[in-house]
């Protein structure tokens, strides 16, 4: 999956942890009952003592908040709830102070309705921004580009009324699509790329990608266009701000998304949207197929690139880019499963996806740490919160981070009412029961099984962020064993997708000679031989191993 | 050199004890019909065919110095073949299948092309033994060899032409005189065999309720009944992928061996036949005669095709890969002349066979767990899968033009052989293990009763 990348260094990003941060569901510094920019700054202890190397703050950008804050209306302005541009500067220096790194999401794609861009190009069609959007005096071209939004949107074109025409937007009719043709627009984008950088800003997350041009006769998508301008942006950062990361949002099939990374000239990190399905699959299946099969899919990509892999996100559970029935049969495994239709379509957290049950969260995290790419972690996931279906689709994993069993959560001493949204207080997954003040108390908590775990993560860092992938033949299927090799620093995973306990055998014959050692409790087990190696795992149970040379061993 | 003649009387001492041999006792007679010597220095192999009473078997024998004790014979003490004197000196003669460094000269033999650096003996087979390299490709020696083709190679030879890839297509053959004696196929790394998938099922199925968040005020009564279909490891949809791929193997292989006209008469004669190994109050006689008359009474070209099959077609025999079900082994059953294994039969012949081996795997689950109350969930497994493995089936098979016309004489044909296979299995079961003869037992009944 991940090209070996021996004798370079790697960039930081391929080896990071990374934070997903809803700004305003993370702590709230003025107690006005919606979280802030400041109010993370003022957090950044847990941040840091977790053991999370970069956050990812989703957008903080002044906006009508139609879409979540997706819908920009100014990009060189904060959302006035969330503070000032101060902020952000003063955030983004506490970060650096304590080595962490702060990226931020930046859509590309299109604007608010409500920018001043907009506005100007909409009055007439010799403005000076008359071109900055794309307009037609029909809504028939481009007949191939299918509608994303289909449950709200009958058409990638709607007409305005004050310069009647009709304007493009591949997303909701409130965001009109910025026209990429216009050198402008593209100068114009760049200057917001260089002024978050100058700011201090370590990367972005780049929302919707694959969209940025047009072009009769195709879907609109993956245009070389859009490539060529990446490879631009790339170039102009490199050369400006060296060490930035692009983080692309393609939500494609593996073998689509690698064109993102281009010779290595393009983006530095792409999302991995399936497999992220499919290790619920797996534990849900007891079986390693679902993940193994994917991994198999999963192009090399070029060095110096990583992917980005998560368990969950601020978005549902993704299924859209599965519809490929041929492609995938594992849309129907999950439209027939009743629990994971019932969970797909809306979000959950990791928690209840998983029933509570702290072995599998273990699991998966253990997956998530040890397969290749950057894992992204998402606010809250950490202490095992849960959700607010009836809050509706998003909201219901965007509720208030619980801090402590006081008032709010710990999150706000605002009045209850003028939350954002309700803390959650029922008696599973409410603030009373989980938060992060009772779990660093108690030393048996998943907080500090989480910190532990980032903890031996960080310590092998190289292997697990630059090293190569091989998985191991076992005629267990419940048993998933990779090894995962950088020069000669190999480690051995295993987990059992299984609640009972598993026996496993590995051929490990050509690593005779090595030793395994357990990295959480640094045990020695014994060397490997000519025979099969025999393990056996409790249910749910994983092992991270280093083979090391063993001692008296002829080398 | 050696005296292979020497070798002769160990042998026939040797050779009853390996469990390809097909006889019980020493051979009456034993000579060996070809040899091949590669190497003069320790270790030596020497490659034999010897045939014992009618039989011919592939004899591969190491030859170490008698000082060396070799790890890999730790522990086989029945690979040791005999002392030996050679041109190097005292010597010991063994399998050499266990020997590393050996089985490394026996893959250049049949493959000169290919090169490894490790080998390992996956385990003895009825009537091969398979040898892998670098986890990579897999040789498979055939210890008891036929005249003509073997169908291993023959069939994984015409699938890979027909464009089948379900199979792993031949990379190597080795051929001595009349005598196919080795087969090199990739190795289907990362696979796992059909039958731990299915367990893993059951497992997980049979223990759904251990754990499910009942609220505390329905404690008194009972938890609902789980429902296969909401299982985690649900097997349906692999079992309908399962069924597409066999599917697709019968289609090619009708491709590539020809179809033949179906005669249901013969077929249900031969049933008859195995039927009188029965004992009395096994099954309802009248039950049995209703399967079978239904089958003769479909007559010519109601019954569909008569095709080449697999033979012995059950879930040991499919592995699932990353890239989806594997099927393997087209040897048939070893125990039959090689003309009666080629003979053409009914596609729904193997249907069958992984029909049974459905309820087989549902059966010990079952017993696994011993607890009461499981009938029922184990029922709903079988048919669940049943139902899924013949709609993937059918989807590809049916327009094949091998199945019977009428879909309507489908399960006119399939409990006919159904009936065939359980009627094997009981006497397998009472031979070997009578504590499973319930199983092919009770599928029995449920045949004969359903007509």
């Amino acid at each position: 999956m991940t090209e070996e990348t021996e004798g370079t260094e790697g960039s930081w990003f391929q080896r990071a942890v990374f934070y997903e941060v809803l700004v305003r569901g993370f702590f709230d510094s003025n107690n006005d009952g919606t979280g802030d920019i400041r109010g993370i700054t003022e957090r950044l202890d847990h941040i840091q003592w977790l053991g999370a190397d970069c956050l990812w703050l989703l957008p903080f950008y002044q906006s009508p908040l139609r879409d979540g804050g997706y819908d920009i209306s100014d990009f060189y302005s904060i959302l006035t709830e969330y503070g000032d541009l101060a902020d952000v500067v003063e955030l983004v220096e506490e970060c650096h102070r304590r080595d962490l790194r702060i990226i931020a999401d930046l859509v590309m794609n299109h604007t608010s309705d409500a920018h001043p861009w907009f506005q100007e190009s909409r009055q007439d069609r010799t403005n000076p921004k008359a071109d900055w959007y794309v307009w037609s005096d029909d809504d028939t071209r481009y007949p191939d580009a299918r509608i994303i939004f289909v449950d709200t949107e009958r058409s990638n074109w709607s007409w305005d009324p004050v310069r009647e025409q009709f304007y493009w937007h591949r997303f909701f009719s409130h965001q009109p699509d910025l026209n990429y043709d216009n050198p402008e627009v593209q100068r114009a984008m760049l200057d917001v790329v260089r002024f978050w950088l100058d700011v201090g800003l370590d990367g972005f997350r780049l929302d919707a990608v694959p969209y940025l041009f047009e072009r009769d006769g195709t879907n609109g998508e993956n245009l070389t266009e859009t490539h060529d301008f990446l490879k631009r942006l790339r170039k102009e950062v490199d050369i400006s701000h060296p060490g930035t990361v692009m983080l692309a949002e393609a939500n494609q099939w593996p073998a689509d998304v690698v064109d993102y990374y281009g010779d290595g000239d393009e983006c530095h990190m792409c999302f991995h949207f399936p497999l992220m399905p499919r290790m619920f699959m797996a534990v849900r299946r007891e079986q390693r197929y679902p993940i193994t099969e994917i991994l198999a899919q999963t192009p090399a990509i070029p060095a110096g690139c990583q992917w980005g892999i998560f368990l969950r996100n601020h978005d549902e559970l993704t299924l859209e880019m599965v519809t490929d029935d041929e492609r995938d049969y594992m849309y129907n495994e999950y439209a027939k499963d009743p629990r994971m239709k019932r969970n797909v379509g809306i979000s959950r957290r990791l928690a209840p996806l998983v029933d509570n049950n702290r072995a599998v969260s273990e699991l998966l995290h253990a997956l998530l740490f040890s397969l290749p790419g950057s894992p992204v972690l998402y606010y809250g996931d950490e202490i095992g919160m849960g959700d607010n279906i009836y809050l509706g689709d998003r909201d219901g994993v965007r509720t208030p981070m619980q801090w402590t069993p006081d008032r709010n959560a710990g999150f706000s001493k605002a009045d209850f009412a003028q939350l954002y949204l309700p803390p959650l207080m029922d008696p599973v997954y409410g603030y009373q029961a989980v938060n992060v003040e009772a779990m660093q108390r108690d030393p048996g908590s998943f907080l500090h099984w989480m910190q532990r775990v980032l903890q031996v993560r960080r310590q092998h860092g190289d292997v697990l962020g630059l090293g190569s992938l091989e998985i191991l033949s076992a005629e267990n299927p419940s048993v998933l064993a990779f090894l995962r090799q950088l020069g000669d620093r190999i480690m051995l995973c295993v987990n059992n997708l299984s609640r009972f306990a598993q026996p496993v055998e590995l051929q490990l014959a050509r690593l005779s000679g090595r030793m395994p050692v357990e990295l959480f409790g640094r045990v020695p087990f014994p060397a490997i031989g000519e025979l099969p190696y025999l393990l056996t795992l409790g249910g749910h149970g994983f092992y991270w191993f280093e083979l090391v040379d063993a001692p008296g061993a002829m080398s | 050199m050696i005296d292979l003649e020497s070798l002769v009387p160990a042998l026939s001492e040797w050779l009853p004890r390996q469990r390809w041999y097909s006889g019980q006792a020493e051979p009456t007679s034993l000579k060996i019909v070809d040899q091949e010597i590669r190497g003069d220095r320790f270790p030596i192999l020497v490659r034999l065919l010897v045939e014992a009473d009618a039989f011919v078997y592939q004899v591969v024998v190491g030859v170490r110095g008698r000082d060396e004790h070799p790890e890999f014979l730790r522990g086989h003490d029945q690979a040791f073949i005999a002392d030996v004197s050679t041109h190097q000196g005292e010597a010991i003669a063994y399998d050499a299948v266990l020997d590393p460094e050996l089985a490394l000269v026996i893959l250049d033999a049949v493959a000169p092309h290919e090169t490894a650096e490790r080998a390992r003996l996956m385990g003895a087979e009825q009537s091969n033994s398979s040898i892998v390299y670098d986890e990579r490709v897999i040789l498979k020696l055939f210890r008891r060899v036929q005249r003509g083709h073997n169908p291993e190679v023959e069939v994984t030879e015409a699938l890979a032409a027909q464009g089948f890839t379900n199979v792993p297509e031949p990379l190597a053959t080795q051929r001595v005189g009349e005598f196919d004696v080795a087969i090199l196929q990739p190795f289907l790394a990362g696979a796992s065999e059909g039958w731990s998938l299915a367990l893993t099922s059951l497992r997980d199925l049979f223990g759904m309720n251990d754990t499910s968040s009942i609220p505390i005020v329905n404690l008194d009564s009972p938890p609902p009944p789980p429902d296969p279909g909401q299982a985690g490891g649900d097997f349906s949809g692999e079992a309908a992928r399962l069924g597409a791929m066999t599917g697709g193997m019968h289609v090619a292989l009708a491709e590539a061996f020809g179809r033949h006209d179906a005669d249901a008469g013969t077929w249900a004669a031969a049933i008859a036949t195995q039927i009188e190994a029965l004992e009395p109050g096994d099954v309802d006689p009248d039950g049995v005669d209703a399967i079978l008359e239904q089958l003769t009474d479909l007559g010519a070209g109601a019954a569909g095709a008569a095709i080449r099959v697999h033979g012995d077609y059950h879930l040991g025999q499919v592995l699932r890969t990353d890239a989806g079900w594997f099927v393997l082994d087209f040897e048939g059953e070893p125990a039959r002349p090689l003309d009666e294994r080629r003979l053409p039969s009914s596609p729904l012949k193997d249907v069958a066979g992984m029909l049974r081996s459905f309820h087989y795997a549902s059966a010990v689950a079952r017993t696994e767990r011993d607890e009461g109350a499981l009938e029922d969930l184990a029922a709903a497994w079988e048919d669940r899968n049943r139902q899924a493995f013949l709609r993937g089936y059918m989807r590809v098979a049916g327009p094949g033009g091998i199945l019977p016309p009428d879909p309507g004489c489908v399960g006119a044909v399939l409990a006919a052989f159904e009936l065939e296979k359980a009627v094997y299995e009981l006497g397998y079961e009472r031979a070997f293990r009578p504590e499973w003869a319930h199983i092919p037992l009770a599928a029995l009944r449920r045949l004969t009763e359903a007509t």
